[in-house]
């Protein structure tokens, strides 16, 4: 591993597989329920697949994250405790947590389990992050995707938890874990039932070229032909408002921060984190490569200048940006 | 012009005859491929959940007919169908052939090629998502789209891969 840990997404084995064979350092996944906020149809790991599969990635120098970053629902908190058990029995590595409760009952039944904090608990100040610590015994906080690198910089002179950073894949508007966009349109919030946008509640019609796609029976968007789409979500949905049609809450784009790697190591984050289980094994074999050889030419003192282009063609809407890390509207 | 489109139309017409009629074979092989498949690897169709008995209709584009996918239950087999026959079925996928096989193999990213507008899907969402995750996972081959094992196997597959890097070096010189 070089100086800064690459840690990739994995909604199945194959994936998994894929993304260490590409370069990955750590890869991240879950169970297949709602415990995790990638709660697709046919996505995910069984506990026995997660067991195999971690074996098989420790054998490689691989290291497994296991997210049970959902928040429990109250009196059924059950399946959350099953995940944290599931994942303990399987080797994993470090369970990515946003529950309190989660947390608590993680740290008193398995002590030896390294904690990290999920983006979905939106622990943005070195004070949120110092509770956890102290609290739970968090060791690594994955930030929430609203700071600027110097933002970034700031907070890590501030805490001993090691940082994670999303550099690339889908972006979310909202402040992480508290979003109700897609709970107000299909009764289904990423937060709770691990779905954002529930596909049941999709629906994409397309005519001479021209796609609409719903969700929920609410009409997102109107896409011309030969245009790039962007996930049916209703924060990247266009909304006409005072006779103006336009993207309200997000453009549909794709964040790239691999510009930014070298900006980040001297700020002090120990992790970057590819977004994307539900992409499958082509994207991370892609991504997973490209940022594997990035980061080994900073290790060199090089530029990364070279593989920057890799990845044209998997982004959302056909479009990057650089996100908050830059925060050109301010 | 109009002259030209009605031969283009009859010339369609006529594949579509010549392939229909050629339909037991096709529809005997890839449908025994797949049960065989369903017996080697039972794991791969639990992704299926609910979906497992669902109908899908696959169009490769500019092709004449469709492929009717029941992945498992008592119709489970592949029917080759008229491009616009519009039975029952839960879910229609439309893309190049390429596209659409890059998405059995897992060699292709379906967000990409939804976002690019390459491959068009409608009806179940949800039962497209069970499906290509079910892909996903399955790490199949061309050989296995065609049940094919040993020697004939690795040529297949082999000859997917070359198709593929001369499609990419093509891309890139164009």
């Amino acid at each position: 591993m070089g100086s800064i840990e690459l840690v990739c997404p994995a909604g199945s084995p194959a994936m998994l597989r894929a993304a260490i064979e590409a370069g990955a350092d750590s890869v991240y996944c879950g169970l297949r329920d709602e415990t995790n906020a990638r709660n697709f149809p046919g996505l995910n790991f069984s506990p026995a697949e997660l067991k195999a599969a971690a074996a098989w990635a420790h054998d490689r120098g691989g290291k497994v994250l296991v997210a049970v970053n959902t928040f429990a629902r109250a009196g059924e908190v059950d399946a959350w405790r099953a995940s944290v058990d599931s994942a303990a029995a399987a080797g994993a590595d470090a369970i990515i947590v946003a529950d309190l409760g989660v947390l608590a009952y993680a740290q008193a039944q398995h002590p030896g389990l390294r904690l990290h904090l999920s983006v979905q608990a939106a622990a943005g100040s070195a004070e949120a992050i110092a509770f956890y610590a102290q609290a739970y015994g968090v060791k690594r906080v994955v930030l929430p995707r609203v700071l600027s690198a110097p933002e970034i910089a700031a907070l890590v002179r501030e805490t001993d938890v090691e940082v994670e950073a999303f550099v690339y894949g889908g972006l979310c508007v909202m402040a992480e874990g508290r979003c109700a966009l897609s709970s107000y349109a299909t009764g289904k919030s990423p937060n709770l039932a691990g779905v954002c946008s529930p596909p049941e509640a999709v629906s994409l019609e397309e005519t001479d070229g021209l796609l609409t796609p719903r969700l929920g029976g609410f009409m997102i968007d109107q896409v011309a032909p030969g245009t790039a789409a962007g996930y049916p979500t209703l924060c990247k949905g266009r909304f006409e408002a005072e006779g103006t049609a336009s993207h309200l809450f997000e453009d549909p784009t794709s964040l790239n921060a691999m510009a930014l790697l070298a900006e980040l190591r001297t700020a002090g984050v120990r992790a970057v984190k590819i977004e994307g289980r539900q992409r499958g094994k082509a994207y991370v074999a892609r991504v997973a490569g490209a940022f594997r050889a990035a980061l080994d030419a900073l290790d060199r003192g090089e530029t990364t200048a070279p593989y920057e282009a890799r990845l044209t063609g998997l982004a959302e809407g056909g479009r990057e940006t650089a996100g908050a890390y830059r925060k050109a509207w301010r | 012009m109009r002259t030209r489109h009605r031969l283009r139309a009859r010339r369609q017409g006529d594949a579509a005859e010549l392939l229909m009629a050629l339909r037991p074979p096709a529809e005997w092989v890839l449908s025994a491929a797949l049960r065989r498949l369903a017996r080697r690897r039972p794991e791969v169709f639990e992704r299926l959940g609910a979906f497992g008995e669902a109908a899908f209709v696959i169009v490769p584009d500019g092709s004449p007919v469709a492929f009717r996918l029941a992945p498992q239950g008592a119709s489970a087999g592949v029917q080759v169908r008229r491009r616009n026959d519009r039975s029952p079925s839960v879910a229609r996928i439309e893309g190049p052939l390429g596209a659409l096989l890059g998405l059995f193999d897992g060699s292709v990213d379906a967000d990409a090629a939804f976002f690019s507008r390459a491959i068009r899907v409608s009806g179940d969402i949800e039962a497209v998502m069970a499906l290509h995750n079910t892909l996903e996972a399955a790490d199949l081959t061309l050989a296995d789209l065609l049940g094919l094992s040993g020697p004939a196997s690795q040529m297949a597959n082999e000859a997917v891969r070359f198709a593929r890097t001369a499609a990419s070096a093509k891309a890139a010189w164009a």
